[in-house]
């Protein structure tokens, strides 16, 4: 028995009023008591939570785990833990590993891990096509049957625009969602950074903007047209933003995300570090434009969550002149943190609630129905639980991560507001009080 | 003369000052090369290396008499085929570098960052940027403005078109900031798939018609324009490319008679440059050749010598 006690509440879709105790027995949420009704039971631990906010545990729909195959960069436990470490209590595992997730079995086999290890729990999800390229799709219902939670190419788009749709197609009566990462690679092709200003200073190929829009505008055509519902990952321009914002007036079933990178990072830190390869990712980090659209964005409902993207390679890996190394960062044990801390700078306008149901009420949306309990934080309920303390300040220290992966751009960078506790399960992961 | 750092990867961050001193003391040096051709021995003590990650001979051949001008120990590392190219060998050889006690390293590479990646993993030795992709060439622009300078005097108010392929050009992009730097103006001219989609960072006029760009240029830097363009369907062809944008005889008749014309060389006669232009009393383009050598013995100097603290 494990009491939290005199903590603010977040259900997952608003603050209460006042503070609780929570009661928690075995892996589920006994009881949430208000403020002056406290609980004592003998011999419980309890942990003092005044001034802090328990939410549901937090959800990431899009990380690179890396198993199988390239368990050096990260694997399901390192991943697990360092998802702990970072607030989040679930985990969704992209497929574009080595062999793809394309089969039923391989899917088993990672949904088997993803529930036994010990910091947040993992689930798989399943590439689109066999092998991931492009040419016939994979087995979708058995790898539904055996836990992928939604399907995708990521890494790159669906290659071939008749499958993605045929996809669509196929799995519309599975409630299971398709992810797209939207991107025309004709376009992106040799291109390395955002086209704009800095490509132009400093003669990198610029990846057209158009190329995102393209990939998000080939996603509304199909879901408007199939009334199947679609979501597009790591949006990150401005374009890409009004495309969506329209298509959901018109009332097209379609959601997006964005990663903590593209909501804090302009495209200049690349020159300013001198062509330091942690700021390479795809897509490529924007303008400060982009980013106040991301941040409208949310604050307009536009965006339905939050995803890290946490993509671990091995320090020699991007150990290269910036052409030569790979996109991509890692992210899963500062990511909560980086974006309380753009919030901080941004709460006259946005609530913490618009915030924090990133985390939590709008990626279990994402989800299969079935793990809709996952965004809530109730009576009755898993006890998958974040605790946040939103003034606490602290300086990223990549070198104490347990995720195998510290190459990451807010290394001894100072953010503000942190989660301080994490519990899985009923199991207390993280204590940082 | 002094210079505050220990690198030259770019000239974002080299004052005009800096730009100065280099100058002066390239012209103490061409003094020497021209009247007595003797060697100094300023740099005895001296190892440099030569890393050229992508062929070329001119820049190589350029430092490498640069240095030995000075008395100073040259070694070519010029193993563009091998594993070399691929930075993941980069890093060993930066310690192998490093504890053979190298001086200065002067490194070429098809990749940008490489002399960044290189300035940052050296504990001493300096490193000289002789071209990074199509990032940055800054002893080109040196000895471009070296070059103008001798002959113009300053470069204050002056009007140079760049002609030709800005977008993947390392020397347009150095040029433009040196330039600048020393007070020039720039125009440029070039179909609108060889330059970058927004000119603003640039800061330069822009001017599609090369016709009307040259008849207010003091100077005309021509770019080489690169085969595989087509290749990449920037441009139709070379022919097409000759009749548009290249440096022949009519651009010429529409300038003032001063008009001066460079190239970064090599040049490809019948494309972007006329061999009537390049081979007539417009064209600088051989002096460019020769004040790189006394650009970069001064470079070499104030990056080993006169280094502050
Ligand atoms: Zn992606």
């Amino acid at each position: 028995m494990l009491i939290l006690k005199s903590v603010s509440l977040f259900d997952g879709d608003q603050l209460l009023e006042g503070t609780f105790d929570i009661l928690i027995e075995k892996s589920k949420i006994k009881a949430i008591v208000p403020e002056g009704n406290k609980i004592d039971i003998k011999g419980a631990r309890s942990i003092e939570l005044k001034g802090t906010l328990a939410c549901p545990g937090f959800i990431d729909i899009h990380a690179h785990l890396r198993e199988p195959g390239e368990e050096w960069r990260e694997d399901i436990e390192s991943g697990s833990l360092a998802g702990a470490r970072g607030g989040f209590t679930t985990i969704v595992a992209m497929p574009n590993t080595s062999p793809p997730l394309d089969r039923p079995e391989l899917i088993r086999h990672i949904a088997r891990k993803g529930r036994e290890v010990r910091g947040a729990k993992v689930l798989p999800s399943g590439a689109i096509s066999k092998n991931r390229e492009g040419k016939e799709l994979a087995e979708l219902f058995g790898m539904a049957k055996e836990g992928a939670v939604l399907f995708t190419e990521d890494g790159s788009p669906t290659s071939n625009t008749e499958l993605l749709r045929n996809a669509l197609l196929y799995t519309k009566d599975l409630n299971l969602k398709i992810m797209e990462h939207p991107e025309d690679p004709y376009l992106s092709n040799g291109g390395q950074i955002n086209e704009g200003k800095i490509s132009a200073l400093s003669g990198l190929k610029g990846i057209p903007r158009s190329s995102e829009l393209i990939g998000v505008e080939r996603c509304i055509a199909l879901a408007e047209e199939l009334r199947s519902p679609i979501h597009i990952t790591h949006v990150s321009t401005k374009e890409s933003i009004s495309a969506i914002r329209s298509a959901k007036e018109r009332g097209i079933p379609i959601t997006c995300d964005t990663t903590p990178h593209h909501l804090s990072l302009e495209e200049s830190e690349i020159i300013k570090s001198d062509f330091n390869p942690v700021y390479k990712v795809k897509p490529p980090l924007r303008t400060l434009e982009d980013i106040e659209a991301l941040w409208e964005a949310i604050s307009d409902g536009i965006i339905d969550a939050i995803a890290t993207d946490h993509a671990p390679y091995h320090p020699d890996e991007k150990d290269l002149p910036f052409e030569e190394a790979p996109f991509g960062i890692a992210s899963l044990e500062c990511a909560v943190a980086v974006v309380l801390n753009e919030w901080h700078n941004r709460k006259q306008k946005i609530s913490i609630e618009r915030i924090l149901r990133l985390f939590t009420s709008g990626p279990s949306r994402i989800l299969p129905e079935r793990y809709r309990e996952l965004g809530k934080l109730k009576e009755g309920g898993i006890a998958n639980i974040t605790v946040l303390d939103l003034e606490k300040i602290k300086k990223v220290n990549a070198s104490s991560w347990v995720s195998k992966c510290r190459l990451t751009p807010w290394d001894g960078i100072t953010l503000k507001g942190w989660p301080i506790l994490t519990i899985v399960e009923g199991e207390v992961f993280q204590i940082d009080i | 003369m002094r210079v505050k750092h220990r690198h030259l990867l770019d000239l974002r961050n080299w004052s005009r000052e800096d730009i100065e001193s280099v100058l002066h003391l390239a012209k103490e040096f061409e003094k020497k090369l021209n009247h007595e051709r003797e060697k100094a021995s300023c740099l005895r003590k001296a190892i440099i290396v030569n890393l050229f990650l992508e062929p070329s001979t001119r820049t190589r051949v350029s430092f490498e008499l640069a240095g030995k001008m000075m008395g100073a120990t040259v070694i070519n590392w010029s193993n563009s085929s091998s594993s070399m190219v691929k930075g993941e060998s980069l890093k060993d050889t930066v310690w192998t570098l490093e504890a053979m006690g190298v001086d200065a390293i002067v490194i070429r590479s098809r990749t940008i960052g490489t002399a960044a990646y290189l300035a940052k993993k050296l504990k001493r030795a300096s490193v000289i940027n002789a071209g990074d992709g199509a990032h940055a060439h800054p002893t080109q622009t040196l000895l471009d403005i070296y070059t103008l300078w001798k002959r113009l005097g300053s470069l204050a108010g002056k009007k140079v078109l760049i002609l030709g392929d800005i977008l993947h050009s390392r020397v347009a992009r150095s040029n433009i900031i040196g330039f600048k730097k020393m007070g020039a103006k720039i125009i440029v001219s070039a179909p609108k798939t060889l330059l970058p989609l927004d000119l603003s960072p640039l800061g330069v006029q822009y001017e599609p018609d090369p016709l009307k760009a040259v008849k207010s240029a003091d100077i005309i830097y021509v770019l080489r324009i690169q085969r595989e363009r087509i290749k990449s369907s920037l441009i139709p062809s070379l022919r097409e490319y000759n009749l548009r944008f290249g440096c022949a005889r009519e651009l010429l008749t529409e300038a003032s008679s001063k008009t001066v014309v460079m190239h970064p060389g090599p040049i490809n006669r019948g494309v972007e440059i006329d061999s009537e232009v390049s081979d007539s009393s417009r064209s600088i383009i051989l002096e460019q050749v020769k004040s790189g050598i006394s650009i970069r013995m001064a470079i070499l100097y104030l990056l080993l010598k006169a280094r502050e603290g």
